[in-house]
């Protein structure tokens, strides 16, 4: 069990053939996880590490289906027909690996996603990681999984792919493992923002705390505040948003990720870290503050 | 997101039926003259650059007669407005206004769907009069798989208080703005003032901002771009950096702004370089720039970035750092690392190098750090302890 999955899902990966994909297709495989079939309009009939390609999700699906999730690694032009397809043949979880996405067909799929009833986390993610369950979707601990995720008591929820990684490298370092880490994307529109994301770890009888990592940008820091106040939460959440001297940067200048965008006030980390700390989060000041707050909520002294 | 001068703007909505002040840019002062004799005086005259709130700030001038445009144009001419130098004008016809009103459609990141904006009081400063919530503007969300239909306009101006005549057609333009939106992958369209001059709507502020990911789908408006990203003109060295970055661009992603402070960046990925830059900050230490690297860059990419970041002017250190990767092979960084080094004849023994590198291929990555005298950290070392330790070693124990 997990806060996606209830059984290990059969997963499609679409844009299989790409260069990315295929070194995934190959990890994911190496880890346990069943990737059932690929997708790539153009190419039906190959193979990629024993995993059958078809021309279209319907044809997959026959033969291989049904699908529980679907792993979207397509070029960015094409990932709103990509999306569109995948929920048109019912599959109802979705990750979207693809970066540079425009955002007028960011908000289309996820407009699509949302009258499905759809779970897709992206666009611009690295992955989900279940390691209890051994279910990689996406690049998300590469070669490696073990290497920085073993199972356990902790959920994370991070804007950015490659913190997902750093905090279950950390916690293992220490001892703690991870029930289920989500790397939500790091752009401006996103399909799992944290306000709906951490209450279903706070619903997870296998995860404890859960920690979130933010940036600059946006209103989703402000929207988890507003989910913890109303009660939605009912265990520790740590809380990190990065980006605290930002204000080196000329403004309305994009780093790290495509919505850390500061505009004035609004987007602030000093002011998310405030709305947060009202809220009843651990409000961590630094990323090894952010492991000393968990190892704390959940009883454990730390090593760091 | 990408500008395009108002000019350029109001050739994309005159050819969707968008009404806009006659008007020409000019280059040197007789142009301007000579536009302005033939549209006939007065005129007003514009600073072209990609920013709004240019009347506020003196870029906006009105001039009698064709000699006062010339003189306008000398003024405003190589001076600079928002970080942007003014290389044109536009000069315009002086229109008699009604009644000025603001339209926008933008993206709106926090509904997820474009939204239009619709208020009777446009013009200068609009922006600090929507603070006051009498004067906040009529809100209609957009879907963004189904055109509106005409009566949600009328219901945006009316619930705005337009009536009449004047009601229909700024709801008719308001149609024809929204398709412009939508084919033009904008994320911000806004007619400010949207006059109404004799009875009819004419834009007569423009401003246009287009997604640059969508830039690929829309040759013609890609030319017409110019860039803003930075909010000031990139430096010698970031146009240096782009160009590294544009190299095999879907192999390794590269970001550089540069800083005026003395600890040279090289750090990824998206958040894993907030966590480097907002620990050296921490510690005390001042960057000389910040320099994203992800996404697997090949071993030449990083090379020339790590040339790029040693170049900026008091550079005095150097931090290489990433989370531990999910894909970035730390080889490759490594080999770039200690090629540039190389190149430009420096010894890290000497000249502060700290290296926190951990994830694909890192051993190998550790043995070319170590043996170029690079100090590399990995398991045993967080990514603030690798933060602090460059800040040490860079200013001494004091900082």
């Amino acid at each position: 069990v997990s806060i996606f999955f209830s059984t290990p899902p059969q997963v499609l990966i679409q844009g299989i053939t790409g260069r990315e994909a295929r070194m995934v297709v190959r990890h994911t495989l190496a880890y346990g996880t069943n990737v059932a079939a690929g997708v790539t309009p153009g190419k039906g009939g190959d193979v990629i590490d024993a995993v059958p390609v078809f021309d279209t999700i319907e044809e997959a699906g026959s033969a291989c289906g049904p699908f529980d999730a679907t792993l979207v690694s397509v070029p960015p032009l094409a990932t709103l027909d990509a999306v569109a397809e995948a929920l048109a043949c019912g599959i109802r979880f979705l990750v979207v690996a693809t970066e540079n996405v425009p955002r007028h067909d960011a908000v289309r799929l996820l407009a699509l996603a949302r009258e499905a009833g759809a779970t897709l986390v992206g666009p611009n993610s690295v992955g989900v990681l279940v390691p209890g369950m051994r279910v990689k979707l996406g690049a998300i601990g590469g070669q490696q999984p073990e290497r920085a995720f073993q199972p356990g008591q902790v959920g994370i929820v991070s804007r950015s792919g490659g913190l997902t990684a750093e905090i279950g490298f950390q916690l293992r370092r220490n001892g703690l493992g991870v029930s289920t880490a989500v790397s939500i994307g790091g752009d401006a529109l996103v399909g799992t923002p944290p306000a709906k994301l951490v209450p279903k770890f706070a619903e997870d009888p296998e995860t404890d705390a859960v920690v979130y990592v933010g940036e600059p940008g946006t209103r989703l820091e402000e929207a988890l505040a507003d989910a913890l106040e109303e009660g939605q939460i009912s265990k520790p959440v740590v809380a990190l948003v990065l980006g605290r001297f930002v204000a080196d940067f000329p403004r309305g200048m994009v780093f790290g990720h495509a919505a850390a965008i500061v505009e004035g006030q609004r987007g602030d980390p000093a002011a998310k870290l405030q709305r947060l700390r009202e809220a009843g989060a651990l409000v961590a000041e630094s990323l090894d503050d952010a492991l000393r707050l968990v190892q704390r909520a959940i009883g454990r002294e730390t090593v760091l | 997101m990408a500008r395009l001068l108002e000019q350029d703007v109001k050739a994309l909505l005159q050819a969707r039926d968008i009404p806009v002040p006659r008007g020409a840019a000019a280059s040197s002062a007789q142009e301007a003259a000579d536009i302005a004799s033939g549209l006939g005086a007065p005129v007003v005259v514009k600073a072209l650059v990609p920013a709004n709130r240019r009347g506020l700030g003196g870029g906006v001038l009105i001039a009698a007669a064709p000699e006062q445009a010339a003189a306008a144009a000398a003024a405003l001419l190589g001076s600079t407005f928002a970080g942007s130098d003014v290389e044109q004008v536009l000069v315009e016809e002086r229109l008699e206004l009604d009644r000025e009103l603001f339209l926008s459609v933008v993206l709106d990141d926090d509904r997820g769907l474009p939204v239009v904006l619709a208020s009777r009081h446009g013009g200068i400063d609009v922006e600090a009069s929507f603070e006051d919530p009498q004067r906040a503007p009529a809100v209609l969300e957009l879907d963004p798989w189904r055109n509106a239909l005409p009566f949600q306009f009328r219901r945006l101006w009316r619930s705005a208080g337009l009536e009449g005549s004047e009601l229909l057609r700024v709801t008719d333009l308001t149609r024809r703005a929204v398709d412009a939106f939508f084919e033009l992958d904008a994320t911000t369209l806004e007619l400010n003032p949207l006059a109404l001059v004799a009875g009819q709507p004419v834009a007569v502020g423009a401003l246009l901002a287009v997604d640059d990911l969508a830039l690929p789908r829309h040759r013609d408006l890609a030319a017409l771009v110019v860039a803003d990203e930075l909010g000031r003109p990139p430096t010698a060295l970031e146009r240096k950096a782009a160009a590294v970055a544009a190299v095999d661009p879907y192999r390794g992603t590269a970001r550089f702004i540069e800083l005026d402070g003395d600890i040279g960046l090289l750090v990824g990925g998206g958040g894993g370089s907030l966590v480097f830059f907002d620990a050296v900050r921490r510690a005390g230490g001042r960057p000389a720039c910040y320099t994203e690297i992800g996404g697997n860059p090949s071993a030449d990419k990083v090379r020339e970035l790590t040339r790029v970041v040693l170049s900026c002017p008091g550079v005095r250190g150097l931090l290489v750092g990433h989370n531990i990767t999910n894909n970035t092979q730390v080889d490759l960084v490594a080999q770039g690392v200690v090629a540039a080094l190389a190149d430009l004849g420096i010894d890290p023994r000497a000249f502060p190098v700290v290296a926190r590198e951990l994830g694909t291929n890192d051993e190998e990555g550790r043995r070319l750090f170590e043996q170029a005298g690079v100090e590399c950290r990995g398991e045993e070392s967080t990514m603030e302890h690798a933060a602090r330790r460059i800040v040490e070693r860079v200013y001494g124990s004091a900082a």
